[in-house]
């Protein structure tokens, strides 16, 4: 997955959980980013990770006037703190 | 005395100063000649020494033991050596062939070898001159072995050479610790993980095989799997290929084959690695499947697999009684649990990370340590649970493809501290699981970083473990 790819997989998971058009979800900025671990510093429940330092994106998505982090890499996609919970998606 | 008897005693004085300084010439050329005999010898570089009486003044040195060793400025011919060493009542012991100019000489005045070095340092036609020092067995250079494998000098956790702006000697001493053991085949250590690539060419020697002896894996629920190479949770299948890296790169810190001329050498460079696979190809598992994976490691220990150590480089803060359990039949079976302390840089005192911080005897929490001794900045500590740090920051090791990686994090300090288990087991096969976590965590070279930080304050030292 390219960091294109992955923050068009993003907004679409956002729009999904808001229940609004992808077209009212814009891209802040999509950083470069090394995370804490394999899960992206973002595990969810009974999940366990890797260790390992891992490279990865940070998408920050605007909607709404809120601001919502994503954090990806080439493998994965997931929602951080979404309403306080982290989503693999 | 007079006048007549005055010419004759005259003459006989000159007679007797004449045939003095004949015999005075006489011995030196005498000497001359032996050491003429004595410079660059070809075969003979062991003589004993000088036991003639002629040679008596001078001979108060064994001509085996040269004090110094001179290295001449290019051009400086034999010959001048040779009149540059008499000149200073010494003598050219032997060449060091290898190096042109080289020689190690032995002074024949009794004096220092500090001061014999100086007085050459002290020529124009001397480039350098040292003292020649014993080599006893303690010494680093004289009981430690370096491997082969063409990219060792980049794996600064076994030896620590100083460059990237590292720091000399800030490594688990793997060198030392090889001249008394680099592993045996008889230990089998499990890497639960993402599984292993077990057709890297740095790896393929060194995975564990199922032996006849040993029936394969049956689960009650799960049915028989033919686990040749180990076992893969997710799928409940045989084949635990990793399709992530990470285990792979945890496998050839623990066990790269040493001295093969390829890649890398781990920390063992003989031992059985079971490949386990719980976690897929992003990297991530279920406590599960970890449980599982776990399982099959016990079942395989009571069936008679010598298991000695799980590795386990991974976790989260999430608590599981499940896998608390399991581990603590692990400890049952006498297997070590080694654990990843975590990356968040956090005090696991206050904010526990799993499995590392399980409270069960045999379970050793990891911290990560950079190439110059400090705590990583990612690395979790806690002077309460966590045991013992290795390195972990640009630790390259064994990846997908047939390739080297770089990589840091607890993940990659965690295997350091499993293989050097599997070197103690080596070395001494029954030892307890108990013993072995003692032997390790009393192994530590203490560090100022870590004052505070961990329970034993140290990083591992291989050497001193297999003591």
């Amino acid at each position: 997955m390219t960091k294109e790819e992955a923050s068009e997989k993003a907004r679409k998971d956002l729009a999904n959980r808001l229940g609004l058009n992808e077209s009212q979800v814009a891209e802040q900025s999509v950083v470069d980013t090394d995370f804490p671990d394999m899960a992206l510093g973002a595990g969810s429940a009974g999940e366990m990770s890797g260790q390992m330092i891992t490279r990865g994106w940070k998408i920050q998505l605007e909607a709404g006037g809120k601001t919502f982090e994503y954090r990806a890499d080439k493998n994965q996609v997931r929602a951080y703190k979404f309403n306080g919970k982290n989503y693999k998606i | 005395m007079n006048r007549n008897n005055f010419l004759p005693h005259i003459a006989l004085a000159l007679v007797l100063i004449l045939v003095a300084a004949f015999a005075g010439q006489l011995r030196r050329w005498q000497i001359q000649m032996k050491n003429r005999a004595r410079i660059f010898p070809a075969a003979d570089k062991r003589r004993g020494p000088i036991n003639n009486i002629d040679a008596a003044p001078y001979d108060t040195h064994d001509s085996s033991a040269p004090e110094v060793l001179v290295k001449f400025k290019p051009g400086v011919t034999e010959d001048a050596i040779e009149k540059i060493t008499l000149g200073l009542h010494d003598r050219v012991e032997d060449e060091i062939e290898s190096v042109p100019g080289l020689a190690a000489i032995d002074d024949l005045d009794d004096a220092s070898a500090e001061s014999v070095a100086a007085q050459y340092r002290s020529l124009p036609d001397v480039e350098y001159a040292e003292a020649v020092f014993e080599i006893s067995a303690d010494d680093a250079s004289a009981s430690s072995v370096t491997p082969r494998d063409p990219r060792f000098s980049e794996q600064w956790a076994l030896s620590n050479d100083g460059s990237r702006g590292g720091t000399k000697g800030a490594d688990i001493s793997a060198t030392k610790a090889w001249s008394v053991t680099t592993g045996s085949d008889k230990v089998v250590v499990a890497v639960l993980d993402s599984g292993v690539d077990y057709t890297h060419s740095d790896l393929a020697s060194n995975i564990w095989v199922r032996p006849n002896s040993v029936k394969p894996y049956e689960d009650k629920e799960l049915g028989t799997i033919q686990d040749l190479h180990g076992y893969n949770a997710i799928e409940n299948s045989a084949d635990p290929m990793d399709e992530n890296g990470h285990g792979t790169h945890c496998a050839g810190i623990i066990g790269a084959e040493g001295g093969n001329d390829i890649g890398i050498a781990g920390v063992n460079w003989k031992v059985q690695i079971m490949p386990l696979k719980f976690m897929n190809a992003g990297g991530y598992g279920t406590t599960k499947d970890a449980v599982e994976a776990i399982n099959y490691v016990i079942d395989r220990k009571k069936a008679g697999v010598n298991v000695r150590v799980i590795s386990a480089s991974w976790g989260s803060t999430q608590k599981s009684r499940a896998l608390e359990d399991v581990i603590r039949k692990a400890y049952e079976a006498g297997i070590l649990f080694v654990a990843a302390s975590g990356n968040a840089s956090t005090n696991n005192d206050r904010n526990p990370h799993y499995p590392s911080s399980y409270n069960i005897p045999n379970v050793i929490s990891v911290a990560a340590l950079d190439r110059n001794d400090q705590l990583a900045s990612f690395s979790n500590y806690g002077v309460k649970s966590v045991a013992i740090a290795a390195p972990g920051v640009d630790i390259l090791s064994t990846w997908l493809g047939d390739e080297y990686e770089e990589k840091s994090g607890t993940s990659m300090a965690t295997p350091v501290v499993a293989g050097v288990a599997a070197l103690v087991a080596a070395h001494d096969p029954k030892i307890t699981v108990d013993e072995l976590r003692t032997r390790l965590l009393s192994s530590v070279d203490p560090l100022n970083s870590l004052k505070g930080k961990i329970a034993s304050g140290g990083r591992i030292n291989a050497a001193k473990a297999v003591q």
